[in-house]
Order: C-alpha cells, then sequence, then structure tokens
C-alpha cells in the first residue's frame, strides 16, 4: 500500500487501486461466462442453459463494498459490449440486455446487504436461506422481465413472453446457484485453509473427487445405457453429494457441484444421460430443475451441517478455554496458599528463633571467647624465652577449630533465618536431632533442663527439608522446656528418641518432658491455629509444625506420657536410602 | 601440704577450658581443669591454697550451685565467675555469696588474671587469719577457767583489785592468774592481749586494732566463753 492511501480523503483512490486487480479478474470472468454462456447456447434456443456473466457480475459485487460497486458495472460495461458485439447482437439489444443483467447483480446484492449486513457466507444456514431468497429466486424473477420486456420491445427473440421468461429465469437461476457461492468462497480463502489439511483429509477430497466424478460421467456421460436408461441411476451422485457436504467445506460442495452441473449440461447437450428423452427445451428445463433441485437442499445441508460443526469446535475450543483457566485459576489459588503458608512458616520460624536469640548469641559467644583467651595465651607464650612452638601449634590449631565452630553457628542460623525454598534431600535423623540439640544447647544450659539423646540403633534416613524439619524439632524442643519451666530443676529432664524403621517403613522421634503434660479438654486443639496455652504465644509453631510433618507425609501426635509430662511423636516415613546397620 | 597456690578452673565447654588452662599455665599456675563440677568435687582439696575459676551456665548443675554446695560444706574458695550471658541476678547472687570476680565472656587476659591474682591473694590472706585464729584458740584452749575468768575482766579495762573483789579471791592469786595468761596467751601488753581476742571473736585479723570497740567485743567473747564458769559460780 503507498503513502497516499494512508491519507484522509483518498477513498476513491485506495478503492480504485485496491480493486483494479479484482474488478480486472471480475471483468475476466464476465467475459469467460459470457463465453461460456453462449458455449451452452444451442439451437433452435436463443436461450443458454445457464448464463454465468450475471452470477459472475453479482459475485463481484458481493466481495466488494458498495461505493466500488459503480466501478464494477462501468469495467464489466466494455466487456459486455465486445462479447455481445462478437455474437452479433444489435446494439440496443446489448444496452438492454446490460441493463438488466446489472440489475438483476444490483438487486441480489442490495437485498444480501440489506438483510445480512455483513459479507454473504456459505457456512451459515440463514446466508445461504438469505442468498437463495435474494440472489437466486428475487433477483432472477424480477431482472427476467425487464430482460423479456427488452427482447420483446427490440423484437429480437422468438416465442412467447412466458416462454421466453421461463427460459432466461432458470438459466440465471442455475447460474446463481452453480457459480456465485464457489466464486465467493474462492474469494474468502478457503482454498488456501484447506492446502494446510492433514493427509487423511487430502487423501479423503482426492477420493472425494474421483468417486464424484465417476458418478456424474456413469450417469451424464456412458454410452452404456443405450438399452435404455434407468430412472434410478439419476441418484447414484447423491451419496456422494451428502459425502461432501457431511464431510467437507461449502466451497468444496458447491465447486463439486459445479463440476456435476457442467458434466450433466454437456453430457445432455450431447445426448446422453437421463434427459435426452423428450424435445430440447423440456430435456433443458428437466436438466435446469434437477440441478436447482439437487443443489438448494444440498446448499442448505451443507451451510447447517458447517454451522453445527463450528459451533461444535467453538464449544470445544471454549470448553477447552475454560478447563485451561480453571487450571490456571487453580494453579494461581494453590500457588497463592503455599506462597501464604510458606510465608506463616517463616514467621513461625523466625519468632522461634527469637526466642532462642539469646542461647544463639552464647554459642557464638562461646568460640569467640576461646579464640581471644587462646589469642592472648598465645602471645604470653611468645614472650617467653625459649618459645614453645608446640604449643603455639597447638593453640593455632584450637582457634582455627574454634573459628569453625562459629562459622558453623552461623550458617546454621543463616540458614534457619532465610526464607528459602523448600529443599527435599535425604538427612540422617539422628545427626539432624544432635544437631538441632546442639543448637538450643546454651538455651537448655539457662533453663536448667538437663536434655537426653536416644539415637536409633542404625542411621536412618528420610527425605525432607533440613530446615523446616529443624525448626518442628526446635520448637518441641522449646514447648517441652517451657512446660517444664514451673517445676523443682532436679526433676526436669527433655528426652529425644529416635526409633528405629518399624515394619511399616517409619522413624519416629520423640520429644517427652517431665512438666504437668497436656489437659485432657486440650489435647485435641493443640495443633490449631492460635491455640496457645502461654502467656505470651502466638499459637501458630504446633499447627505449622503439624503443616510441615504433613508435607512430608508424616504426622504429628501429643499425648502424656505414663510416667508424667507430654510426648510428641513426631512419624515420618523413612527414605529409600532406608536405614544402614 | 604443699603452699603452691592450685587455680581449679570449672567449664563444661572444653574450649574454653583448654584456653584458660593454657593461659594460667603460662603465667605459672598450677591448674586443675575439669569439665563437670561433680568432678571438681571429687577431686578438690581444700587444704591446697588457691582458688576457682567457675563458668555460671553448665548443664548438670551450675555454678551458683556449686558455690552454694561449696558454702554449706563450710569450705572456703574464692571463686571468679566467668559466664556467657551477662546476667544481673546471677552476678549478684554471686557477689552476695561471697565471689571475688564475675566476668563476661569474651574478658580480657589481664583483667582475667587480675582477678585471678585477686583471689589467690584473698585466699593467702583468709589462710594466715585462720592459722593465726586457730593458735589464738588453741592459746585460749589452755587457759583454765579461773585464767578465762580473770582474762575477761583485764579485758574488760577492771584493776586487779577490782577483779579480786568482783571474785572474791585476793588480788595477790589475781596477780598469778594474770601473768599466767598472759604467758600463755604470749603476749606482752594488755592491748596485744584485747586485739587477740577481739580477732578470735570477729573470726578476722586485725591490721589495726580499734581501740575503742574492744571493751564491748571482748566481753562479749568473754560472756560467751564463760558461761560455764557463770554457773560454776551459783
Amino acid at each position: 500500500m503507498n503513502s497516499s492511501t494512508a491519507m484522509p480523503g483518498s477513498r476513491i483512490g485506495k478503492v480504485s487501486s485496491g480493486s483494479l486487480l479484482p474488478t480486472f479478474l471480475l471483468a475476466a470472468g464476465y467475459y469467460l461466462g459470457a463465453k461460456i454462456g453462449f458455449a451452452l447456447t444451442f439451437d433452435p434456443a436463443p436461450v443458454s442453459i445457464l448464463w454465468p456473466p450475471n452470477a459472475v457480475l453479482l459475485a463481484g459485487l458481493l466481495m466488494n463494498p458498495p461505493h466500488a460497486w459503480g466501478l464494477i458495472l462501468l469495467a464489466v460495461f466494455p466487456v459486455h459490449l465486445v462479447t455481445q458485439l462478437q455474437s452479433g447482437v444489435p446494439f440496443a439489444m446489448v444496452l438492454g440486455w446490460f441493463v438488466s443483467n446489472c440489475s438483476e447483480a444490483l438487486l441480489g446484492a442490495v437485498c444480501v446487504r440489506s438483510i445480512l449486513g455483513e459479507r454473504l457466507r456459505f457456512d451459515s444456514f440463514q446466508h445461504v436461506a438469505v442468498f437463495l431468497f435474494s440472489c437466486v429466486f428475487l433477483a432472477p424473477f424480477a431482472s427476467t422481465f425487464l430482460d423479456v420486456a427488452f427482447v420483446k420491445m427490440l423484437g429480437w427473440g422468438t416465442g412467447s413472453f412466458w416462454q421466453l421468461w421461463r427460459l432466461r429465469f432458470f438459466s440465471n437461476v442455475v447460474a446463481m446457484l452453480m457459480i456465485v457461492p464457489v466464486l465467493l468462497a474462492w474469494h474468502a480463502g478457503i482454498l488456501s485453509s484447506m492446502r494446510n489439511a492433514a493427509f487423511f483429509r487430502r487423501l479423503e477430497g482426492g477420493l472425494f473427487v474421483f468417486a464424484f466424478m465417476s458418478a456424474g460421467a456413469m450417469v451424464f456421460i456412458s454410452r452404456l445405457e443405450s438399452a435404455g436408461f434407468v430412472p434410478v441411476l439419476l441418484y447414484a451422485p447423491l451419496p456422494i453429494l451428502l459425502w461432501a457436504a457431511v464431510r467437507f467445506e461449502p466451497f468444496v460442495v458447491s465447486a463439486s457441484f459445479l463440476l456435476f452441473a457442467f458434466l450433466a449440461i454437456w453430457g445432455t447437450l450431447r445426448g446422453y444421460g437421463p434427459f435426452v428423452e423428450g424435445a430440447y427445451d423440456g430435456n433443458v428445463l428437466s436438466l435446469q430443475l434437477f440441478l436447482i433441485g439437487v443443489s438448494v437442499p444440498l446448499l442448505l445441508l451443507s451451510a447447517a451441517l458447517q454451522e453445527r460443526r463450528k459451533s461444535q469446535k467453538s464449544l470445544h475450543r471454549q470448553e477447552e478455554k475454560l478447563k485451561l483457566a480453571l487450571a490456571a485459576g487453580r494453579i494461581r489459588a494453590e500457588n497463592e496458599v503455599r506462597k501464604q503458608r510458606e510465608q506463616l512458616t517463616h514467621l513461625a520460624r523466625v519468632a522461634l528463633l527469637g526466642e532462642l536469640s539469646g542461647a544463639f548469641a552464647h554459642e557464638l559467644n562461646q568460640p569467640l571467647a576461646t579464640i581471644l583467651t587462646n589469642a592472648q595465651a598465645a602471645r604470653r607464650f611468645m614472650s617467653q624465652q625459649p618459645i614453645d612452638l608446640n604449643e603455639i601449634r597447638e593453640i593455632l590449631d584450637d582457634i582455627v577449630e574454634e573459628d569453625r565452630r562459629a562459622g558453623a553457628v552461623i550458617r546454621h542460623l543463616r540458614a534457619l533465618f532465610m526464607k528459602s525454598e523448600v529443599k527435599m534431600q535425604p538427612l540422617e535423623i539422628n545427626e539432624l536431632a544432635r544437631d538441632t540439640l546442639a543448637l538450643t544447647h546454651s538455651d537448655l544450659i539457662a533453663r536448667a533442663v538437663p536434655a537426653d539423646l536416644q539415637p536409633s540403633s542404625s542411621s536412618c534416613m528420610v527425605r525432607g527439608d533440613r530446615v523446616q524439619l529443624q525448626q518442628v524439632l526446635l520448637n518441641l524442643i522449646v514447648n517441652a522446656c517451657e512446660a517444664m519451666s514451673g517445676r523443682p530443676p532436679q526433676t526436669r529432664r527433655l528426652t529425644l528418641t529416635i526409633t528405629d524403621k518399624d515394619s511399616s517403613g517409619n522413624v519416629r522421634i520423640s520429644v517427652t518432658d517431665t512438666g504437668p503434660g497436656i489437659a485432657p479438654n486440650v489435647i485435641d486443639k493443640i495443633f490449631d491455629t492460635f491455640f496457645t496455652t502461654k502467656a505470651h504465644g502466638m499459637g501458630f509453631g504446633l499447627s505449622v509444625s503439624r503443616t510441615i510433618i504433613l508435607e512430608h507425609g508424616g504426622r504429628i501426635e501429643a499425648g502424656n506420657h505414663p510416667g508424667g509430662g507430654a510426648t510428641f511423636q513426631v512419624t515420618l516415613p523413612a527414605a529409600q536410602e532406608a536405614c544402614h546397620e | 601440704m604443699n603452699d603452691e597456690p592450685i587455680v581449679y578452673v570449672v567449664d563444661d565447654d572444653p574450649g574454653v577450658l583448654k584456653a584458660l588452662k593454657r593461659l594460667l599455665c603460662v603465667e605459672g599456675y598450677a591448674v586443675h581443669a575439669f569439665n563437670a563440677p561433680e568432678d571438681f568435687l571429687q577431686d578438690h582439696d581444700q587444704r591446697a591454697p588457691g582458688c576457682i575459676v567457675l563458668d555460671i551456665s553448665m548443664p548438670t548443675f551450675n555454678g551458683l550451685v556449686l558455690q552454694q554446695t561449696l558454702l554449706a560444706s563450710a569450705i572456703e574458695r574464692f571463686i571468679v565467675f566467668i559466664t556467657g550471658h551477662s546476667d544481673i541476678a546471677a552476678s549478684v547472687q554471686a557477689m552476695k555469696a561471697g565471689a571475688v570476680d564475675f566476668l563476661t565472656k569474651p574478658f580480657n587476659d589481664e583483667d582475667f588474671l587480675a582477678a585471678v591474682r585477686n583471689a589467690i591473694a584473698k585466699d593467702a590472706h583468709a589462710r594466715k587469719v585462720r592459722l593465726e585464729l586457730q593458735s589464738i584458740r588453741w592459746r585460749m584452749g589452755t587457759l583454765t577457767p579461773r585464767e578465762q575468768q580473770v582474762l575477761q575482766h583485764v579485758v574488760a579495762g577492771r584493776l586487779n583489785k577490782q577483779i579480786a573483789a568482783d571474785l572474791g579471791i585476793a588480788e595477790k592469786t589475781i596477780k598469778v592468774h594474770r601473768a599466767r595468761a598472759m604467758e600463755k596467751m604470749g603476749v606482752e601488753s594488755l592491748a596485744e592481749l584485747v586485739r587477740m581476742t577481739v580477732e578470735a571473736d570477729i573470726g578476722s585479723v586485725m591490721e589495726d586494732p580499734p581501740y575503742n570497740r574492744t571493751a564491748r567485743c571482748a566481753a562479749s567473747v568473754f560472756s560467751r566463753r564463760s558461761t560455764d564458769t557463770h554457773s560454776e559460780r551459783h
């Protein structure tokens, strides 16, 4: 598109330049149609079996917006003149026919435009019905009067008014039915879409064309039936046409029907087929009626089926879309829930670590103090004579060791404080319990709670997130300590027991205290969110613990120990790596 | 008995224990290090001079409990507490119970060694006092009831004549008792005698004898020690 077309006020230019090629093609089509029309005109009748130019013109108008119609009619006029004059038609008659032809095309196009208000499509039952009414019935019906009136006025044709009217009417009707759908569908670019069809679809199309042409040839041009035509043979192409209507796009239906019609006309004109028995007029009329009678329901059926297919397709698409939307919504909701759960887990962990912060500071302080004392001792050793190098070396080794210890504490804490992705990995459960207990070492001392770890007899692996499982154990340990805070120090004892993998492949970690135990009326609610028995508790430590354990495919239970105190039991499925002796 | 002071170190953290032991060793102290208070109690020799460096927070029983245990068994040990937390309540409790110092880890070596030195000095002093008091009490134990009676009156500032009147015996006899008591106590002046009796009474050795309090204190000593003498009289 050149730049001038984009400018306002260049609408005429746009139309003319945009429709130059189509207009030329249209004119060529008109010319070709006229030639075919003349070719199908046989003596003694002065009228063709079908007259394509009008149909070509109507298709041309329907393809273009109304403001281009004048240009189209103007372009067609010289072509009309040439073809008619070539055939020896008087000039006045040529003009008369141009007027009637144009009026037919315009009437049809205007009707379709005004009723539908959009481009005519052959995949809609309503559109096909409007087409049949406006273009196939109304336009030929009205214009034929004008046509015959011109003929009568100029005295060019023979026969009575009604005879002429009938001949020309059916000729126009057949042309409209045969040609307009094919041209419109071709213009709408159906062909290119068919080119992308799957292999089997193409194979089916090939089979169809072959079967159809065979049936048509058998009925209309076979010479075998010289013994007499079997009328039932006329129905032979019907199942194949129905096949087209059911399986293919309207274009395939109308195109194949166009071929079929040409076969029929060609055969009939040569004296083959079922319509050769009577007079020429009668034969042509029978053929026309046959073609009309077959094509009208076929077009409607094809449109109805196509519409149905489309609506099913769109329904299916909508269903798919809905499903997708639902799935996306579910995933979003799940993501949201997961994110919130992760946030809550992190929040609970940070709160828990806050409670333990004093203990952590001590855990870190201890190695730092040791390093300082060692370094100062080393300085004193250095000032002695002779310098005890062995002692200095040992001191340095110890400093390195203590520094590593401090680093490990910091690493541990960072992992616990950070809000990291859940990382499932094989973990040795005894080691996990030992590490966690070590983290709380100072807290346990400060709370005067002696702790005891009873590891399982064999090492046991579970799959889980290290930080989250530590969070659960930390929570249980802190809870146990708080439960015992009101008890005399000598009765306090915290026991962590790891049991070996049982027959159902589970590993158990129990945290037992010697506190007052869990009140029976509370034991069912203890894992509920916001339930707390502590004065400053937020009530989500245990609920978060339960969520974590459930996500690890395990369970957590609370109960009272027969010897007094509470026991929290975490059951986790042992990992595939299982337990090693 | 060896007179070299021993520094007992008790801390549950092996790293800290080792570092402290090094620091003390390089300064020439004899160090006995323990991971647990129980081990310390087993090994502890109360006759040995020295002090304890004690961690407050330990798993089995903490430093404060150990301090109480020692006090309850009347074992006098000067303690330098070390702790990870600067816990005011614990430090107050420790100091009230007689701790020499309360250091928060990490501490400066100078501060720590000064505290240890201080504790050892206090221990040495206390041992000297205890020895002296023992000797005073032993000497007092050698006095006869009558000599004690006379001494009590002498310390109270009575003249021989007055004492003779009070006890209903001859002044001459009083003089003999008094001379023998002075001799047994190993003193040559009345002032020295008074100081000794006060020291024995309050259980500590005085650098400067508090003359103005002498009479009252001496009286209280002897009023307790001579109850049997009084009953004898009635």
